[in-house]
């Protein structure tokens, strides 16, 4: 038998082995570039002063997700010039730290709405959902009027609040006893609105300075007058 | 990235890379027992197949080698090795700073004139107007339509025809731009009774030719001087101070209909224009204005 042969022929030979082996050359990767980040992305802390979304946000968050808005829209700022001339600063991991899932998408058919807060006025965004042709005519979004009749379940909210305090978002019982009357009366299109209106702006830290040009990772967002409500 | 997980990391890639690259070295040099023909005796399909035995090609050798040194120098030159910041100490972050100030400095001449030139003169700069126009389609062309002409659904006015709710000049616009505008007609229902509203409405009508009643717009004058003139004039010329609309031309920012006026003043309109400050830097508001500027001046502007 010649020299080393027995090792190739005991891997070539026995198919058990082969794919034992097989499987952790290839878990290898994996083990190196998911795990450490699976692990620290719990020590993300939130940025200063930034809370978990109020009752109705929670609510518009939650309608973003159902009716699948990551599919067409990302809300990841990547650090390229070209991105951060066109939305802005470019996204940080502790600007999506109350979010679950992460809402930063995969791709883009519409623009990115990491920044959309303040960008435009409410009744924009209102009319915009129930026909985004009426302003833009060009756009191949989906129009969601029924946004505009659907009412917010209280209960559900409070739930909501308590599973995501019981994963570790610092809800207070105030925030939670307040929740069903929060959002009160509301329709999902209030929420909605109420959600994009605050991204980029409610979840980034205040900062006192740094100019949209910059680039630099800071809330270079205010509230437009349209983010007031 | 703690020091257990860079020590993770490092041994992940040394096992990774240690076993494949011993591999590598002695795999070649591993003599594989023959038959007397020259096969290995491995037959498939009953003997029909025989296994032969070939020397690594050199393309593939060389190639390989060439991969295992590029993934050497990699770990070497960049991040990735544990926490280890490689030779060149690239970072996205710092790729990115970079890249801006490479491009502010092609920008520099034109942010120069930008930034010490009026809007007025800044708006027959067709370099100036090029880059004011894109930023206007990114940013306000949503509202304000891809040729400006508005939205009047939304309210948001027409930038073209050189009539302006809180004046037209370079400055004016450009406050616009940075600081927004908050439009606020009050509503009246519940203020004046609906009988009077529909007085005013047909004195409104009568200000720029529309066809109305006459008899009603005359008792609708003494409540519009009483209830409107303090913001859209005596006259009814209106006011670029509060950004009260001209409603003696031709000009509806929410339209002119009788149903359409009954529902601005029994409800009042509120039209918002975002401030920018922020989010668009001085000079980017500047380009943008002297490209709004010449839409409305279109043969002073684009000689």
């Amino acid at each position: 038998m010649a020299r080393g042969y027995k090792y190739f022929e005991a891997i070539e030979k026995n198919a058990a082995l082969l794919g034992v082996l097989t499987l952790v050359m290839v878990s290898l990767g994996g083990l190196s570039e998911i795990t450490p980040i699976f692990v620290e992305a719990h020590s993300v802390a939130a940025p200063q002063g930034v809370k978990p979304y109020d009752a109705l946000r929670l609510a518009g968050r939650d309608i973003y997700v159902r009716d699948g808005c990551y599919l067409c829209h990302s809300q990841m700022i990547r650090s390229l010039r070209a991105e951060t001339q066109r939305y802005g600063a470019y996204s940080v991991a502790s600007e999506s730290v109350y979010d679950r899932p992460f809402q930063w998408g995969s791709k883009r058919t519409g623009p990115d709405l990491a920044r959309v807060g303040g960008k435009y006025s409410d009744e924009w965004q209102r009319q915009h959902l129930i026909d985004p042709r009426r302003f833009v005519p060009e756009s191949n979004m989906p129009p969601y009027p029924w946004l505009v009749d659907a009412k917010i379940d209280g209960a559900t909210i409070t739930e909501r609040m308590r599973a995501l305090r019981a994963l570790g978002d610092p809800y207070t019982d105030a925030d939670i006893a307040g929740a069903a009357k929060a959002v009160e009366g509301k329709t999902e299109m209030d929420a909605i609105v109420a959600y994009l209106q605050g991204l980029g702006v409610l979840n980034v830290a205040k900062a006192a300075e740094a100019p949209a040009t910059s680039g630099a990772p800071a809330s270079d967002n205010q509230s437009g007058a349209g983010g007031k409500r | 990235m703690t020091t257990f997980w860079s020590a993770w990391v490092i041994a992940l890639i040394v096992i990774n890379l240690g076993i494949t690259f011993f591999l590598f070295l002695w795999g070649p040099r591993v003599e594989i027992p023959t038959q007397p023909d020259g096969t290995t005796g491995h037959v498939w399909a009953h003997g029909v197949l025989r296994e032969g035995l070939h020397r690594l090609p050199t393309w593939w050798i060389v190639i390989s080698a060439l991969m295992f040194a590029s993934g050497f120098a990699y770990l070497a030159l960049y991040p990735g090795f544990g926490a280890s910041k490689g030779i060149l100490g690239w970072t996205s972050a710092g790729e990115h700073a970079a890249d801006t100030a490479a491009n502010a400095a092609l920008e520099a001449p034109i942010r120069a004139r930008v930034a010490s030139q009026p809007i007025e003169t800044l708006a027959t700069d067709a370099e100036v107007r090029r880059i004011g126009e894109r930023m206007f389609v990114d940013n306000c062309a949503s509202c304000h339509g891809r040729q400006g002409h508005g939205i009047a659904a939304l309210g948001a006015p027409n930038l073209t025809d050189g009539d302006w709710l809180y004046g037209g000049d370079g400055k004016a616009i450009l406050t616009s731009i940075l600081d927004g505008r908050q439009g606020g007609m009050p509503a009246f229902a519940g203020v004046l009774p609906d009988e009077s509203i529909a007085d005013v409405i047909q004195y409104v009508r009568s200000l720029s030719g529309r066809p109305h009643d006459g008899l009603r717009a005359q008792v609708g004058k003494p409540i519009f001087k009483a209830n409107c003139a303090v913001c859209h004039g005596a006259d009814g010329k209106g006011s670029t101070a509060v950004g009260a609309p001209n409603l003696t031309d031709a000009t509806w920012l929410y339209g002119g209909e009788q149903a359409q006026l009954l529902h601005t003043v029994r409800g009042g309109r509120t039209g918002v224009m975002p401030a920018w400050r922020g989010r668009l830097s001085d000079d980017d508001a500047r380009m943008i204005a002297a490209y709004v500027y010449s839409l409305s001046h279109p043969d002073a502007t684009r000689r």
